[in-house]
């Protein structure tokens, strides 16, 4: 299988979760393919709502950065793990910039699902998705609730379905890898 | 009272959360001399005015499109600039969430986050108007919109007066809550006889792109093998 992970951690976020992520990706690509994106040291901007992915260049953002390599393998994947400490209850903004551009996988054209508007495939398959959090001395139980739904109604829209949500200080990397990989 | 609104849209000047500001501020001002200040969270090097305008402020309300079911990234970038903060001093914030798809349930869930945000902000959270269908605002005649630009007004004019949204256009801006049956029977109609994609047709047809609107850019050719992407470099096994 092939894994796509979003490191979505800012600079000085600490070694203990980089070191997980790191290892994780090791233990994945014993019998995995896995791509590790650290993002805080990509050249990523943000969206700006043009919409020349949808109308001038389909499937293609006029951006001219890194996000092309990011978003070939998200959609090759058989799943993305979202991986970001929570930063004021929500994954980072460095995190976000990257899930906004991701609107280029799926297209203009609107279809019911589940009796709501939802955007129409471009692509005939789509990934799995997976979350690994990190806690603030704020999170609860509500935080977690609000994020786990955001990310559920954001696998609706991309046509996928969140598979886990961890968090890394409860997680040991095996048993991140057994809800990743399955094994 | 000293109200700050802050527009979240990365298309800034030429947003639709510029022109529901705009008219929630032209009756905000109807009632009230104090003026409103207003910043663009996607400006440039502005960002410590952002900042100072939040300290000076007694009322604050943050305007977004919905992006991928959440806030816009720069959004996010802000609050947590926000976040970092003293909150000793207890501002009242609240938010107008605007989406694409026209239900409001859409926008519910950003919601629950935005309320919990001003727990964390130490904030007396006003609540969060959700308004959706707004994508095509732009486009369409004065005739459509009349009405919903006057609610905005009105919205403001009683922000004036009572330093909080109505309850009653709040209900009113956020229908449809979900789509009812005929709603839907008219999307299955319109998706059936290609009229639910005139507005992207069209533009497709003007930038010549038409022809690939099902592009599939980045699927993996039998050529593309396995990519290899890593920008860690420690941890290739
Ligand atoms: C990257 C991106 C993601 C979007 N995601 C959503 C979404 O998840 N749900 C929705 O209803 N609309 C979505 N929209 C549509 C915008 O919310 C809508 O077009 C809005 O009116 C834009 O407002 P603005 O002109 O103020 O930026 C998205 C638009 C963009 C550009």
């Amino acid at each position: 299988m092939r894994l796509t992970i979003l490191d979505g951690a800012p600079p000085g976020t600490g070694t203990a979760w980089s070191r997980y992520l790191n290892d994780f990706t090791a233990v994945c690509r014993r019998e995995h393919a896995a791509d590790l994106f650290h993002l805080a040291t990509m050249d990523l901007r943000y969206c700006r709502g043009c919409w020349n992915c949808w109308w001038t260049t389909p499937g293609e953002c006029v951006i001219n950065d890194e996000a092309d390599t990011v978003l070939r393998s998200v959609i090759n994947a058989d799943l993305v793990v979202f991986a970001s400490p929570l930063i004021a209850g929500f994954t980072s903004s460095l995190l976000k910039k990257v899930t906004d551009r991701l609107i280029v996988l799926v297209h203009p054209y609107i279809e019911l699902r589940n009796g709501e508007s939802h955007h129409m495939k471009r692509y005939e398959r789509y990934p799995d998705f997976g979350v690994l959090l990190q806690k603030e001395a704020c999170t609860d139980d509500d935080d977690v609730r609000i994020v786990s739904d955001i990310y559920d109604r954001l696998a609706v829209n991309f046509h996928s379905r969140v598979r886990f949500v961890r968090f890394r200080e409860e997680t040991t990397v095996g048993e991140l890898r057994h809800a990743a990989c399955g094994i | 009272m000293r109200l700050v609104v802050y527009n979240g849209s990365p298309r800034m000047q030429g947003s639709n959360s510029r022109i529901l500001i705009q008219h929630f501020l032209d009756g905000y001002a109807r009632f009230t001399g104090d003026s409103a200040a207003v910043a663009m969270i996607g400006k440039q090097g502005e960002r410590e005015k952002h900042l100072e305008l939040f300290r000076q402020s007694d009322h604050v309300i943050i305007v977004f499109p919905l992006y991928t079911d959440c806030m816009p990234g720069i959004v996010k970038a802000f609050f947590e600039e926000l976040f970092e903060l003293d909150h000793s001093e207890r501002k009242h914030i609240g938010f107008i969430v605007q989406s694409g798809f026209p239900e409001a349930v859409q926008s519910v869930y950003v919601a629950r986050y935005l309320e919990k945000l001003c727990t964390r902000l130490n904030a007396e959270y006003s609540g969060t108007v959700i308004r959706g269908g707004v994508e095509g605002l732009q486009m369409m005649p004065s005739w459509m919109t009349k009405r919903l630009l006057r609610k905005f007004e009105q919205l403001g004019e009683h922000y004036a007066r009572t330093g909080a949204f109505s309850a009653l256009l709040r209900a009113e801006l956020a229908r449809p809550f979900t789509l009812s049956p005929l709603r839907k029977l008219i999307v299955r109609l319109m998706a059936a006889t290609g009229a639910a994609n005139f507005y992207w047709n069209s533009r497709l047809k003007q930038h010549g792109a038409f022809g690939k609107r099902f592009a599939r850019p980045f699927s993996r050719g039998p050529e593309n093998g396995p990519t290899a992407a890593d920008t860690s470099e420690s941890s290739d096994t």
